[in-house]
């Protein structure tokens, strides 16, 4: 998921480099015809890839009488937010976005915290076990959820913390603390050591120059970790699903797969695409959000490298 | 998946540091022998969370396939528990069922994985011959398909796909398929899992795949994609002996990572199938999960779950090679 992301975020800048070589003057009729096609192409690829999501936010808007019409419509007779009304006056929905909230921020937090301080060691030390722990992380982040959700579940229910928030929580550091070692890593890498060694003659500890150095200055790199931490758990179902069991603990992501089989609302699909989108909104927000920011800071990180 | 961008990156700063090994090299000793214990200290918290959220639940499954905790009560009171050596294994692998949930598993692992590797290449390539404003508009609609959840893909294409009201069935009925309308995308697990599971999947995976397939296609020098036209090659040759060895290590880890995720698909048949999946429907996640979780099968679970990491093993190994080998020149 996040590979891309990162990658993704750094085509805006090559755009206007790449462009203007192409077709450089040899037979620029044909040249521009060929543009011309390949935007084309381009531009039904994205509507294709687009349509999907209009059509979700356009059943939202569409009112009974439409959604029950013979032959769908590409465009709502009359606006009607109804269905937003049917969600919100669902006693569960708020709450379950509340959870979900009380999760990511704990998962993300604690994932942070610990997985900067891994970061550091393997940034900045060469130590016995370092390779290994390395390789650790990276088959952590491989291993299947599903096949650890049962263990997971007895190991919590064992715990006591089976159906608490905590327990979902420390779940959840199963994938946010592999990936934050393994970015801040190297984000922290190319902080020059000069600064913490010129901390440390100037009367800083070691420990000091953890906390008054790189933590600063991997600032850009936290940001960037939290985010894409903050999204996979905030998508995060299969353990949500499997470790949670209450009513009123239910992510946004279970209340969504509970709410679109129910009875009532199973063939409601303008409201199930409500609440689709309302339990997506915060992630697609933070997308649209950070994503110059964080693309700026992965840049300036280069950079100073 | 988080590992390849900031493996390319070091790897980049790393090579940098190449040249002056020297001074780099003494400053590294000098630290080390400073905090001999400080990195233990720092990666203990990390050890401890991921010893009891990852090692020991693993160890776990591997106690449960040898045993025979195949109903709550078992899980209750581990007194009734016993050990039954590989009679579970090979009650699970004598299980007709099994067999065609890993056949039908590797079968759309492997659709899906040639269909969005296939697509996302070709959507790459396109996206390098565009005008600015096309790229912008494409690149802008991924990142929109990229923020959405994979439950929330399922819970969409279901209504896309829907028998009454779908507006897929309209839009073949527009198109001429006039034996289209209220057809049941679902009622053949066949045509559902391999045509709706594989579009809702093939959907969500081209985001990734067309940014980071078209970001490492401008790491290709022009000047060698120019040079290969000067010397004769058509736009397929100058893709398959110029662009492709280089953009080859990134594509390699995008097969295995979709290979890897694709293999352990759920989110989105439990979402397209209203939490109730058909045995059609199984793939290994699903069969796994409805063993363990719908039926109490906690060790016939385990065995499953055994099974697919051993079935994703050699995939899983290659990814991982590949990953330490970009960045592991540290």
């Amino acid at each position: 998921m996040d590979v891309g992301f990162t990658t993704a975020r750094a085509t805006p800048d090559r755009l206007p480099a790449a462009q203007p070589r192409r077709g450089n003057g040899r037979r620029p009729g044909q040249s521009r015809a060929m543009t011309g096609l390949w935007n084309t192409v381009a531009v039904v690829f994205g509507l294709v890839m687009a349509f999907p999501i209009y059509w979700m936010i356009l059943t939202t808007v569409k009112s009974n009488h439409d959604l029950l019409a013979q032959n769908p419509t590409f465009w709502p007779t009359h606006f009607d937010f109804s269905s937003y009304s049917t969600v919100f006056n669902d006693p569960d929905f708020l709450n379950s976005m509340r959870n979900t909230a009380i999760i990511t921020v704990g998962s993300v937090l604690a994932g942070l915290v610990v997985g900067f301080l891994a970061a550091v060691a393997v940034a900045r030390f060469r130590f016995r076990g370092r390779n290994p722990f390395i390789v650790a992380i990276l088959i952590v982040q491989m291993v299947p959820l599903l096949s650890i959700a049962i263990p997971l579940y007895i190991v919590l229910n064992k715990a006591g913390l089976y159906d608490q928030y905590l327990g979902v929580i420390v779940a959840y550091l199963v994938f946010t603390i592999p990936y934050v070692v393994w970015t801040l890593r190297s984000f922290i890498v190319n902080i020059p050591v000069e600064l913490d060694e010129a901390a440390m003659v100037d009367g800083c500890t070691r420990w000091g120059a953890f906390f008054r150095i790189i933590l600063p200055l991997s600032l850009p790199g936290l940001v960037t970790t939290g985010v894409y931490a903050w999204i996979q758990a905030w998508n995060e179902f299969i353990l949500a699903n499997t470790l949670l069991s209450s009513n009123d603990k239910r992510t946004s992501m279970v209340w969504l797969s509970f709410y679109s089989s129910s009875p009532t609302h199973g063939a409601d699909y303008g409201s199930q695409m409500a609440g689709a989108l309302l339990v997506s909104l915060p992630v697609i927000i933070l997308f649209v959000v950070f994503q110059r920011k964080v693309a700026s800071g992965l840049t300036a990180g280069a950079v100073k490298g | 998946m988080s590992a390849i961008q900031s493996e390319r990156r070091e790897g980049g700063v790393e090579r940098l540091e190449g040249p002056v090994p020297p001074p780099a090299a003494s400053r590294r000793r000098g630290v080390k022998i400073r905090g001999g214990y400080i990195p233990y200290v720092l990666i203990l918290p990390a050890i401890v969370v991921l010893l009891a959220v990852m090692a020991y639940p693993l160890v776990r499954v591997i106690l449960l396939s040898f045993q025979n905790v195949n109903s709550y009560l078992r899980l209750a009171v581990p007194g009734l528990d016993r050990w039954i050596g590989f009679d579970g294994f090979s009650r699970v692998f004598s299980d007709a069922q099994f067999w065609q949930v890993v056949e039908r598993s590797f079968l759309f692992t492997v659709e899906v994985v040639a269909l969005s590797i296939g697509l996302g290449l070709a959507f790459a390539l396109v996206l390098n011959r565009v005008s600015p404003w096309a790229k912008i508009f494409v690149v802008t609609v991924l990142m929109f398909v990229w923020a959405i959840p994979a439950l929330v893909t399922g819970t969409v294409f279901r209504w896309l796909f829907a028998g009454v009201g779908g507006v897929i069935d309209y839009i073949c009925y527009l198109f001429g398929g006039s034996g289209m309308k209220n057809h049941d995308w679902f009622a053949d697990p066949t045509e559902g899992l391999y045509v709706v599971v594989a579009a809702c999947v093939v959907w969500g995976a081209l985001p990734f795949l067309v940014l980071g397939l078209n970001a490492a296609m401008t790491q290709v020098p022009k000047e060698l994609v120019e040079a290969s036209k000067v010397d004769g090659a058509n736009p397929w040759q100058s893709f398959r002996h110029v662009v492709l060895p280089i953009i080859r290590p990134f594509l390699l880890l995008c097969t295995s990572l979709s290979f890897i995720w694709d293999f352990q698909v759920f989110t989105q048949i439990w979402a397209l199938r209203q939490n109730s999946p058909e045995p059609g429907y199984w793939t290994v996640g699903v069969y796994l999960y409805e063993q363990g979780f719908t039926s109490s099968h906690y060790s016939n679970s385990s065995v499953i779950s055994i099974a697919m990491i051993l079935l994703m093993l050699v995939v899983l190994v290659a990814y991982i090679r590949q990953v330490v080998k970009i960045g592991g020149q540290s």
